[in-house]
C-alpha cells in the first residue's frame, strides 16, 4: 500500500531564514500523528505547508500520488482539509453559512448545491454535534462550541487528511475532553487521517498513533507514540527534566514536568 | 427570509430617492419648456450619475473591508483615492488631452494613480514577513499625506485657472450636463460590479481570513490582485470625473452589514442601492441647502464621514 500523505526533504525558508529543513514523513490512511515541539520548532509552519499556505522552498508533498505543485488549491483543497488556531468566535458569520463554505471546492460560482453536499453537510453536523447552535451566530459560541464549528466546516470538505493546529489550546479541561474525543472520534469511526500540532505530552502519548518531534525545524524523532514517554526523548525536546507516574484510572503512563532545576 | 425582506426595503427606499430627488427644488418658471429642459438635461442625468458613482464607491469600500476584515480600510483611508487624484491632477497640469475607445485621458490617468498607490501601499505593508493591519492602514495614511502635498505642489506650479479647477475638483462634486459623463463611468462601475459578483463567495471566505480561504481552496493571491484591478479602475473612473467623494465607501458597506448580515450574496446587492440611493441623498441635500447656489457633495459626505470614523473607532477599541 502506498501512503497517504509523503513528505519527502522539505524545506520552508522564510525572508532567508530556514523554518523547516529535511523533513520526510510518510502517513498512511488511517494514521494519527500528534506534531510536538518547543515554540518557534516549526510544527504549524508544517501543517501550514501541507496546507498550501507556505509554499515550500524545496523538496514534494503528495498526497495519494497528488503532488501538491501540480495541483491548484482548490483540487488541493478537496484532499486536505485544516482548522486553523483561530477563535471562531471572532468570525463573523452564522454557525450554518460558516459550515457550508466547507463545500466551496467543489463549486463554481454558478453551480447547483447539489445532494452529495447536502449530504456531506448533514454528516458534517451529526458528527460534531453542532446542529443545536446552527442559526446561531459564531460570535455568540463558547469556545468549546466555536472550536466544533470549525472542525466541522472541515470535514464538510470530506477529505482524507485533516490537519488540527493546536484544538485545544485555548480550552477549558471539560471542553479539551470533548474535542480530543471528537478527533479520536474523527480517527476511528470516520477513518479520516489527523496530524495534530500539540503542547499536550499526554494527550499525545495516549491518543495519537504516531509521534513527529520537531526541534529548531528539524526532527529530532518520529516514532510511535507507546514510545514518546521516555525521559531523554523529552529532556532532548524541551531542555526540560520530566518526571514519570501513572493515571490512577487508567494506568497510563503520564508525564510531568519536574519542579527540581 | 430576514435578509430579502431589508433588501427590499432597502431597494424601496432607493426607489422612492431616485424618483423624489430631481423633482425637489425645481424653480417654479412659468416656462414648462425650461422646466422640461432642467429635468432631463440637468436634474435625471445627475441623479443617474451619482447613482452609478456612489454605488460604485460603496462596493469598492464593501470589497477592501473584506479583504482586509477592517471597516476602516477603505480605498480613501488606504491612499487608493489620493492616487487617483494625484493622476487626474498631473494629466490637467501637463494639459494632454487624449482619449481612448471615448474614454477621457483623465480616467486612464487616474487609473494609473490608483493603481501604483494600492501597490505601493500593499507592498510596504509585505515587505517585512507577516501582515499587519495597523502597518497597512498607517501607510495609507502616510500615501494619502505624501499624495496630497505633491497635489498641493502641482496646483502651485498650475496657473490660476488650472489651479481653481483642480481645487474645485478635489472638493468632490457632481454638477454635470447630460449624458455623456454617465457613459464614461458605466462601463467601469459595471465591470467592478459584475467581478464582485462572480466572486461573492470568495469574499466570504476573505473575510474569515487568509489562512482559511486558502485552507477551503480560494486562490487568495490572484484573488486579491484581480480585485485591486478591478476597485483601481471604478475609483479612478470616479475620482477623474467627480473628484474624490470620500466615506461613502466606509459608511455605506458598514451600515449594510448592520443591517443585512455579511453574507456577500446580500451585503453585495444592498450596498449598491444603498450607496447608490445614500449619494443621491447627499447630493440633494448640497444643493439644496444654500440653493440657489450649491455646496460641493463631497463637503456633505465628508462632514458626516468624519464623526462616522471616529465612532467606528472608538466602537472597535471598546471591543
Amino acid at each position: 500500500m502506498t501512503a497517504l500523505l509523503q513528505i519527502h526533504d522539505l524545506t520552508v525558508q522564510v525572508a532567508n531564514k530556514s523554518l523547516l529543513s529535511n523533513i520526510n514523513l510518510e502517513l498512511n490512511q488511517g494514521d494519527y500523528l500528534c506534531v510536538l515541539g518547543p515554540n518557534g520548532a516549526g510544527k504549524s509552519t508544517l501543517l501550514k505547508t501541507v496546507m498550501g499556505i507556505i509554499k515550500p522552498a524545496t523538496g514534494t508533498i503528495t498526497v495519494n500520488q497528488h503532488s501538491l505543485s501540480q495541483l491548484n488549491q482548490k483540487q488541493w483543497s478537496c484532499m486536505v482539509s485544516y482548522v486553523p488556531q483561530t477563535h471562531g468566535q471572532k468570525l463573523n458569520f452564522l454557525v450554518k453559512e460558516f459550515i457550508q463554505m466547507g463545500r466551496y471546492p467543489y463549486h463554481t460560482t454558478f453551480s447547483n448545491w447539489l445532494p452529495e453536499d447536502q449530504q456531506a453537510l448533514e454528516r458534517a453536523i451529526e458528527i460534531t454535534q453542532t446542529d443545536i447552535f446552527l442559526d446561531r451566530h459564531m460570535q455568540t459560541l463558547s469556545g468549546g462550541e466555536a472550536q466544533r464549528v470549525m472542525i466541522a466546516a472541515a470535514l464538510c470538505q470530506k477529505t482524507p487528511l485533516l490537519l488540527l493546529d493546536e484544538p485545544t489550546s485555548f480550552l477549558d479541561p471539560h471542553h479539551q475532553v470533548e474535542v480530543h474525543q471528537l478527533i479520536q472520534q474523527l480517527n476511528r469511526q470516520h477513518d479520516i487521517s489527523i496530524i495534530e500540532v500539540s503542547h499536550d505530552l499526554n494527550h499525545a502519548s495516549q491518543h495519537s498513533k504516531q509521534i513527529l518531534a520537531l526541534k529548531y525545524g528539524k526532527t529530532l524523532w518520529h516514532g510511535p507514540s507507546s514510545d514518546l514517554l521516555q525521559e531523554s526523548h523529552l529532556r532532548d525536546l524541551y531542555d526540560q527534566d520530566f518526571v514519570f507516574t501513572t493515571h490512577p484510572q487508567t494506568g497510563a503512563v503520564i508525564a510531568l514536568p519536574s519542579e527540581q532545576l | 427570509m430576514k435578509a430579502a425582506n431589508t433588501l427590499l426595503i432597502i431597494f424601496i427606499v432607493t426607489i422612492i430617492i431616485v424618483l423624489l430627488s430631481p423633482n425637489l427644488g425645481l424653480i417654479n418658471t412659468a416656462n414648462p419648456e425650461i422646466q422640461h429642459h432642467i429635468l432631463t438635461q440637468l436634474r435625471i442625468p445627475r441623479v443617474l450619475f451619482a447613482f452609478l458613482a456612489g454605488s460604485g464607491l460603496a462596493i469598492c469600500g464593501m470589497v477592501f473591508q473584506a479583504m482586509f476584515h477592517n471597516p476602516l480600510a477603505t480605498p480613501f483611508t488606504l491612499g487608493v483615492a489620493s492616487g487617483a487624484s494625484l493622476g487626474a491632477a498631473f494629466y490637467v497640469y501637463l494639459g494632454f488631452s487624449f482619449s481612448f475607445l471615448g474614454i477621457d485621458g483623465t480616467t486612464f490617468a487616474a487609473f494609473t494613480g490608483a493603481l501604483i498607490a494600492i501597490s505601493f501601499v500593499y507592498g510596504i505593508s509585505r515587505f517585512r514577513s507577516g501582515f499587519s493591519l495597523e502597518t497597512l492602514l498607517l501607510t495609507g495614511v502616510a500615501i494619502s499625506f505624501f499624495f496630497s502635498s505633491l497635489i498641493l505642489f502641482i496646483q502651485y506650479l498650475s496657473n490660476v485657472s488650472d489651479s481653481f479647477r483642480i481645487l474645485r475638483w478635489l472638493m468632490g462634486g457632481l454638477s454635470i450636463v447630460g449624458y455623456r459623463d454617465i457613459f464614461q463611468l458605466l462601463p467601469f462601475v459595471s465591470v467592478c460590479i459584475a467581478v464582485i459578483l462572480w466572486l461573492s463567495r470568495e469574499l466570504n471566505l476573505l473575510m474569515a481570513g487568509d489562512d482559511i480561504a486558502l485552507s477551503r481552496g480560494v486562490a487568495v493571491q490572484p484573488i486579491r490582485y484581480l480585485l485591486f484591478f478591478v476597485t483601481s479602475l471604478c475609483v479612478g473612473a470616479i475620482v477623474a470625473l467627480c473628484g474624490p467623494i470620500g466615506f461613502i465607501g466606509m459608511m455605506v458597506p458598514h451600515i449594510c452589514r448592520l443591517l443585512i448580515g455579511s453574507d456577500h450574496r446580500w451585503l453585495i446587492p444592498a450596498t449598491i442601492l444603498f450607496g447608490g440611493g445614500f449619494l443621491i441623498l447627499c447630493d440633494t441635500i448640497a444643493r439644496l441647502i444654500i440653493a440657489p447656489a450649491e455646496i460641493p457633495v463631497g463637503v456633505i459626505t465628508t462632514l458626516l464621514g468624519g464623526p462616522f470614523f471616529l465612532w467606528l473607532l472608538i466602537k472597535f477599541k471598546a471591543s
